[in-house]
């Protein structure tokens, strides 16, 4: 009972806020998605980011270990993706993207504050920023056919952890008016990622499930399926484990779709590869947490 | 030095999310008002005094005497407002709101919350919520010329006020996953707001200077002798004291500057005297702030 209650207390938050935005998307009222995106992508997230690991003081390598074990599951992803892919013949470039690229910020992030506090928060953004800028790099380069460093290059939260590891290993504390400035800025981002995450649930019109649903499906459970094994074979434990299963089977990133919808690539499936994973994990979200939360045996 | 670092603490915060917001709309980018004003008024400024109350212990007495020079201060500022205005013989209807509401909101709450912590915070949301069902009542009953009470009942604030004053008053506290779902949603109020008043007055057509800086001077200084007699006359000391002092002193409030534009009351007069008094405010607020954390 204590564990049901645990678990409610972890995602009624996430379903509130994440419900205002579906509502707001749906009454067709205005919301400027890329206004809020730039505000929350430009200066909000950094700010989070900043705040959480100076503030923290988490020890580095556990926040290095956290990135290596998830690039590993990004490759393995990507390996099992493009064969599957190949294999039922479908348009590897359009649909690779949607299959490897989780929701490891807009979902990701409230999740791991939520169910492991601030220490699940920062070894989460650890995950988010390899996972960002792989979807940047990688994403951007399939789906337009050809290697794109610019958006990577451009996205500032690279830097900003660089500038938060800066401070940790000189062992220094950020002086107050940057750290108020980084904690009040990066205060808007959790809940703003989670309003516009409802109002683009709302607003992707879905042609046709179909095969789309079915990939979105196997995002959900080959992902799920790569952080336990993962997270058995670096025998990790406690938060560190927790948050890489969390992250790993995260729905399908709402990045891939704005990325297909710029390159005119299928746009329309990979809306319901989003969607369709997104519904799906929101319901199967309780378990998740059951196993995320609960350690091994 | 140490004072330096204090002040620079309270004040940076608010002038660098100010500046993204002024920066932002100088290089051209959107910043729907609807959006934003829903997003902080009807959603998230609720839920931070909600999400307040809820954490921050706090002693009714003082909040109910900090409510009452509120509502004071506000008054007072009206009446005396007016007089000075009359002395100066300037259209009343066009100033009298930008002598009598400040930024307490947006400028005010950040400046509690940074000198006096969480519980500074609660204390500025007193005086903040008086104000805007003053705004409410009066600056509508200006405008339209009757009170509009179904107006100020369809304020999300007013509800979350009285959520606020239930949970003061018994000490009932919200369930975990209601007090962190408010709290993450509050956190949105402060910087939106301060980010949409640098856009704000990055888009400002200003009229005349000089009659801002005059007119700005008489505010500040009316404002400051208020909260300093009203804090001495009601017996408030320590926080209450100081966050009276502090919000009394807000520069005018951009509210006044959307009621004049949609009531067509010299809305550029009054735009001079958003941007003079924030600038004033700029210098006047540290040495304040300097004045109260040294025990004054």
């Amino acid at each position: 009972m204590s564990v049901l209650l645990e678990i409610a207390t972890i995602i009624a938050p996430l379903f509130v806020i994440a419900g205002i935005g579906f509502a707001w998307g749906r009454s067709g009222m205005p919301f400027d998605t890329n206004m809020i995106g730039s505000l929350v992508v430009n200066f909000a997230v950094p700010c989070l980011i900043f705040s959480t690991l100076t503030r923290l003081e988490v020890d580095i390598s556990d926040f290095g270990a956290a990135a290596g074990v998830f690039s590993l599951a990004v490759g393995a992803n990507i390996v099992v993706s493009a064969i599957l892919l190949r294999v039922i013949k479908r348009d590897i470039g359009a649909f690779l993207p949607a299959t490897v690229f989780a929701n490891t910020g807009n979902m990701g992030l409230p999740l791991c504050l939520f169910a492991f506090g601030d220490e699940g928060l920062a070894l989460g953004i650890s995950v988010f920023v390899v996972s960002a800028s792989a979807n940047f790099l990688l994403g951007v380069s399939f789906v337009s056919g050809k290697l794109s460093l610019r958006e990577t290059i451009m996205a500032p939260h690279l830097y900003v952890v660089v500038a938060a590891l800066g401070f940790l290993f000189a062992e220094v504390q950020p002086p107050a008016w940057l750290a108020n400035t980084a904690y009040i800025i990066g205060g808007m981002s959790i809940p703003l990622m989670l309003v516009a995450l409802g109002v683009s649930l709302a607003r992707l019109t879905v042609s046709s499930f179909g095969q789309s649903f079915i990939l979105g499906l196997y995002r959900l459970g080959f992902g799920l399926g790569i952080g336990l094994t993962l997270s058995w074979f670096f025998e990790l434990e406690g938060v560190a484990r927790g948050v890489l299963i969390l992250q790993c089977a995260m729905p399908s990133a709402v990045l891939n779709y704005i990325i297909a919808a710029r390159y005119d690539r299928k746009p329309d499936e990979i809306a319901g590869l989003v969607v369709g994973s997104t519904f799906v994990s929101l319901a199967t979200l309780p378990l998740l947490l059951l196993v995320a939360i609960q350690g091994p045996g | 030095m140490a004072l330096f670092a204090q002040l620079s603490a309270i004040i940076c915060p608010i002038f660098i999310c100010a500046a993204i917001g002024f920066f932002w709309k100088r290089t051209g980018q959107g910043l729907d008002p609807d959006l934003v004003t829903t997003l902080v008024y009807k959603i998230s400024v609720p839920c931070l005094i909600i999400a307040t109350f809820s954490k921050v212990v706090v002693i009714p007495q003082a909040l109910a005497s900090l409510g009452l020079a509120s509502i004071c201060l506000l008054t007072l500022n009206g009446i005396l407002g007016a007089l000075l205005l009359q002395i100066f013989r300037l259209p009343t209807p066009s100033y009298l709101p930008a002598m009598t509401f400040s930024l307490v909101g947006s400028m005010g709450l950040p400046v509690c919350l940074f000198a006096y912590g969480e519980e500074g915070l609660a204390h500025g949301l007193v005086v903040f919520t008086i104000t805007s069902i003053g705004t409410f009542t009066v600056g509508a009953a200006l405008a339209a010329g009757r009170v509009s009470v179904d107006k100020l009942l369809k304020e999300p604030a007013i509800w979350a006020a009285l959520v606020a004053i239930i949970m003061i008053l018994t000490g009932w506290k919200l369930p975990v996953w209601l007090s962190n779902t408010t709290w993450l949603l509050g956190g949105i109020a402060i910087p939106l707001q301060l980010i949409s008043l640098g856009a704000s007055l990055a888009q400002f057509e200003v009229g005349s200077l000089g009659r801002a800086f005059g007119l700005t001077i008489l505010k500040l200084g009316l404002g400051f002798g208020l909260g300093v007699s009203l804090a001495e006359l009601l017996g408030l000391s320590g926080i209450p004291r100081a966050v009276l002092i502090l919000q009394a002193t807000m520069p005018v409030a951009v509210s006044n500057y959307m009621f004049a534009v949609i009531y067509k009351r010299e809305p550029t007069e009054v735009a001079g005297m958003v941007i003079v008094s924030t600038a004033v405010a700029a210098i006047l607020l540290p040495l304040i702030l300097a004045w109260l954390l040294t025990g004054g």
